[in-house]
């Protein structure tokens, strides 16, 4: 396994560097200028093109892909364009841990949601009960994220006022102490992870429910069930074990989806994560962070595929790498 | 074995109940239950921004935002006053106005100059200004005139690209090309200023452009210029205003409180000022509906009813009128100025005739009272009421009129073809209307503008476009007509848009060209006194209404959302936060210190 691994890892370079470069060359040939918000009236005409200067954005194409290669292979991502000169990467350190607590809450609200309903659809298949259930699961994943987040606000922040509308924190929230300030962190934290989450364990309910009709006409849950085993043990010992397999390896693949979609809720609850920073960057055209920002998820996603594949392999021992 | 799954279900359900009842309740006694949280609410004021200020650095700080912090907390030369009696801009030294104050009008209290007084030479080549000695920056240092001759270098340098650097426009040296900073500024002692400029300046021109915000040189004389914008002193100022920055979150908040060192005038009144990121703006709302800020800038009109009625804590507030949408028609055929760098008129827009048919064809009111209602009124060019001492009032609006409309177009030979569409020598009357996408006030105004030609037998498509891409196009003179908007200066000078130098004036989307434009615009800025320039702009107001070279569609009242807990706020057509170090907060007064 690990000289698959490694060889995947390798295979995973190039691929991450020709994301990288396609990016490069699909920014620069789209319309909009770095410079373009120091082009009015009453700012020098010189300014633009002095930003320009500075940024190099005035050699040609190639001369601007080689230097940015040599940067790139130095380890040397640049500097933003429209966050005060900060080298890339201290922004995306900056917004990175945000994003992978959302992310992280969100995967485990996915599956924990995803599972408990699927489990429950499966085993009660075509009652009322599963039949609700599956529409209200399709009902939410098929409602767009941002549209449910802002009907989400208007409920719970708006209507009732129990969950906070935006930020990390509440004004003054240093006052809390550790332990107030993290509980405040997390209470910030319902509604945009409840949103995120919804959406993802729907799909999830729906992967496990068919996963689980399959395993429960099995063999070997009758025999179980023929053994006297409780109706617990065989549901949840038996054939959710098993029924899991392919379920796991959906940890891997959901990591862009939470990935886009945080892109959305950020913007929407005003979370300083590496979703706002994207869609800004792109907004002001500034091609560093731009790039930055691919290749930390490009790598995220390669690395999540990878991981899921892996997962195959660690979860059913029949399959080999 | 049903029941038992039930059982497990109804299990799951009453932990997740009991998780988050638990972690909100444990969360709201946090919120309401410690007095401390409630006195930090009481003594902070919360603004909503929509994005992060760029540069806390007065040399580099390009956004409005970044302007209006750090405006808070660097010191500034001379006060400025808008007169709205008048529209003029005043300035004013501790000792000296520059005109006085008219009566009856809020006057600013002019303690928070750096100015004691300034000296215009008789021939308008240089003036002289006279310093505070009392005057500290936030570490104790004096604030001294070589703090300014540093301050300008920075603002001059091209490495350092300042977005300000048109302001030295007339110093010495800057007509050869650089300024030449040994002879433009002079400083013979801690309190003595001196600019030398290489033409005749008016005194109100030569006080705009030499009050610049002034940088510590002690702090920031060890930085290169091409480390300037990446320093790390840019992320804890220096200044010496009401206020001093605490924390700067990036991407999240910026923090202010009141500087107690402060003379200039005097500590802020609200202890706290925290200015946060909300990018979205039904969020922003919603976070002023609920209290969890004070202030929400550019509220739209239509959202009025709903937020007072939800909240009558809260009241809207409007000032202007400084922002208008016009609809561009290029004059010239860009595709044929682009090949051949030749002017011709564009075959559609090119007669004034025609334009002045676009215009009469319009209904801006209906515009006006669908979407602004009463936060709009009809524009006629680009000098706005606001600015009473140049605005001439006697200029009729061109009326909605499409019988007259009809006429004229016809009278130019475009006749109604057989599909309803006019036509002339084989070419229909059809175009696409270009304008952003996201701006709902402009998407309403496209529907309506596309509807009124559409009766005249005219065939209008409208296209949103990404900003970027818009503006692009915009300045690449690529499209033949657009809807867009201008945000227009204190000081009238519109020869950027109408300059008839099509390569310098960038500006000059639509290609009009009028030597009698360009003529009356430098009459007006050679005269001493920008009263006694009102004949010029009152002609040129006329030309343009006469021309139509775009048709100018409304002036729009920028309407802000305030909490009323905010006792004393001024709005003024030179700022939302003009006199924000003397709000207070109410009922927080007894809490703060």
């Amino acid at each position: 396994m690990a000289s698959y691994i490694l060889r995947r890892l390798l295979i995973a370079v190039p691929l991450v560097f020709g994301v990288l470069t396609l990016t490069f060359f699909i920014i620069r040939l789209a319309p909009g200028d770095p410079a373009a918000f120091f082009i009015q009236p009453g700012i020098s005409p010189n300014v633009a093109e002095q930003i320009r200067q500075q940024y190099g954005l005035n050699d040609p194409l190639p001369v601007q892909y080689i230097k940015w290669l040599g940067n790139v292979l130095h380890g040397d991502f640049g500097r933003s364009f429209s966050r005060a000169q900060q080298p890339v990467f201290d922004v995306i350190a900056e917004a990175l841990p945000v994003t992978m607590t959302i992310a992280v809450l969100t995967l485990i609200a996915n599956f924990a949601f995803g599972i408990i309903i699927g489990v429950i659809s499966a085993v009660r298949q075509n009652t009322f009960l599963d039949r609700f259930l599956t529409v209200t699961a399709l009902f939410f994943y098929s409602m767009p994220e941002f549209w449910f987040a802002l009907m989400m606000i208007i409920l719970f922040a708006l209507k009732l006022p129990v969950f906070p509308v935006s930020g990390l924190n509440e004004v003054g929230a240093e006052s809390y102490g550790p332990v107030g300030f993290v509980l405040d962190r997390i209470w910030h934290l319902v509604l945009p992870v409840t949103v995120l989450s919804i959406n993802g364990a729907a799909g999830i309910a729906r992967y496990v429910r068919g996963s689980m009709l399959e395993v429960i006409r099995q063999d070997y849950v009758r025999t179980a069930r023929a053994k006297g085993l409780s109706e617990s043990a065989v549901i949840l010992k038996h054939a959710l074990r098993n029924a899991l397999l392919p379920v796991v390896t959906l940890i891997g693949s959901s990591l862009p989806f939470i990935f886009s979609g945080a892109l959305f809720i950020e913007v929407i609850f005003a979370f300083p994560g590496m979703g706002r920073v994207t869609v800004e960057a792109i907004f002001a055209r500034d091609y560093p962070l731009i790039i930055a920002d691919t290749f930390v998820s490009g790598t995220l996603i390669v690395l999540g595929n990878l991981m899921s594949d892996v997962l195959y392999a660690v979860v059913d021992p029949r399959i080999k790498l | 074995m049903t029941k038992r799954s039930n059982r497990a279900s109804a299990f799951f359900g009453l932990l997740l109940l009991l998780s988050v009842t638990l972690l909100s309740s444990a969360c709201s006694k946090q919120k309401g239950g410690t007095p401390l949280s409630t006195s930090a609410r009481d003594s902070t004021l919360v603004v909503a921004m929509l994005g992060d200020a760029d540069y806390l650095n007065p040399v580099i700080g390009a956004s409005v935002t970044s302007g209006n912090i750090a405006g808070l907390i660097y010191p500034s030369l001379l006060q400025s006053e808008f007169d709205t009696s008048t529209g003029l801009l005043n300035y004013l030294a501790i000792e000296k106005k520059l005109r006085p104050s008219s009566p009856g009008v809020a006057s600013r209290s002019p303690k928070g100059a750096l100015a004691k007084t300034w000296i215009m030479a008789p021939d308008n080549r240089s003036i002289t200004y006279i310093l505070r000695s009392d005057a500290r920056w936030e570490d104790g240092k004096p604030i001294v005139s070589r703090d300014f001759k540093f301050a300008y270098r920075l603002y001059g340098d091209p490495v350092i690209a300042s977005p300000r650097q048109q302001y030295l426009a007339e110093l010495v040296g800057a007509d050869k090309g650089a300024v030449d900073f040994d002879r433009a500024i002079e400083t013979p002692n801690d309190t003595t200023l001196v600019f030398h400029f290489h033409k005749p300046v008016p005194e109100h021109l030569a006080l705009f452009h030499t009050s610049l915000t002034p940088l510590p040189e002690h702090i920031w004389k060890d930085v290169k210029p091409r480390e300037f914008r990446e320093s790390k002193l840019n992320m804890k100022p220096v200044g010496s205003g009401p206020y001093r920055l605490v924390t700067w979150n990036k991407q999240q908040d910026v923090t202010l409180a009141s500087n107690p060192s402060c003379v200039l005038p005097k500590p802020g009144n609200i202890r706290k000022i925290m200015f946060r990121v909300v990018p979205d703006y039904t969020v922003r709302l919603t976070q002023l509906q609920t209290g969890a800020v004070d202030v929400v800038e550019n509220v739209k009109p239509e959202d009025f009813g709903a937020l007072t009625r939800a909240n009558p804590g809260l009241e809207v507030k409007t000032v202007g009128l400084r922002v208008f949408d016009y609809v561009g028609w290029s004059n010239i055929d860009h595709d044929y100025f682009h090949k051949t760098g030749k002017i011709r008129p564009h075959p559609l827009f090119g007669s004034p005739a025609v334009r002045l048919a676009l215009t009469h064809a319009i209904d801006r009111e209906a515009i006006i009272d669908g979407y602004l209602g009463t936060y709009g009124t009809i524009c006629n060019t680009d000098i706005s009421p606001s600015l009473k001492w140049a605005y001439d009032d006697t200029i009729k609006p061109h009326a909605c009129d499409p019988a007259l409309a009809a006429k004229l177009l016809e009278k130019e030979g475009w006749l109604p073809g057989p599909d309803g569409i006019r036509q002339k020598n084989g070419r229909k009357f059809a175009f696409t209307l270009y304008t952003n996408a996201g701006n709902d006030r402009r998407n309403y105004a496209c529907v309506v503008i596309q509807q009124n030609l559409k009766e005249l037998g005219i065939d209008c498509k409208i296209e949103m476009q990404e900003s970027n891409v818009f503006f692009e196009n915009l300045q690449s003179r690529n499209l033949d007509a657009w809807m867009a908007g201008w945000s227009i200066g204190l000081e009238i000078d519109p020869l950027d848009v109408w300059g008839s130098d099509l390569d310098k004036s960038r500006f000059n989307f639509t290609g009009y060209q009028n030597p009698r434009i360009e003529q009356l615009s430098q009459l007006a800025k050679a005269k001493m006194r920008p009263e006694d320039a009102r004949p010029f702009w009152v002609e040129y107001q006329q030309i343009l209404h006469r021309d139509q070279p775009v048709t100018f569609l409304y002036w729009i009242r920028e309407t802000h959302g305030f909490s009323k807990r905010i006792i004393g706020e001024e709005l003024n057509i030179s700022g939302t936060f003009y006199n924000i170090d003397d709000w207070t907060l109410n009922p927080s007064a007894n809490a703060v210190r």
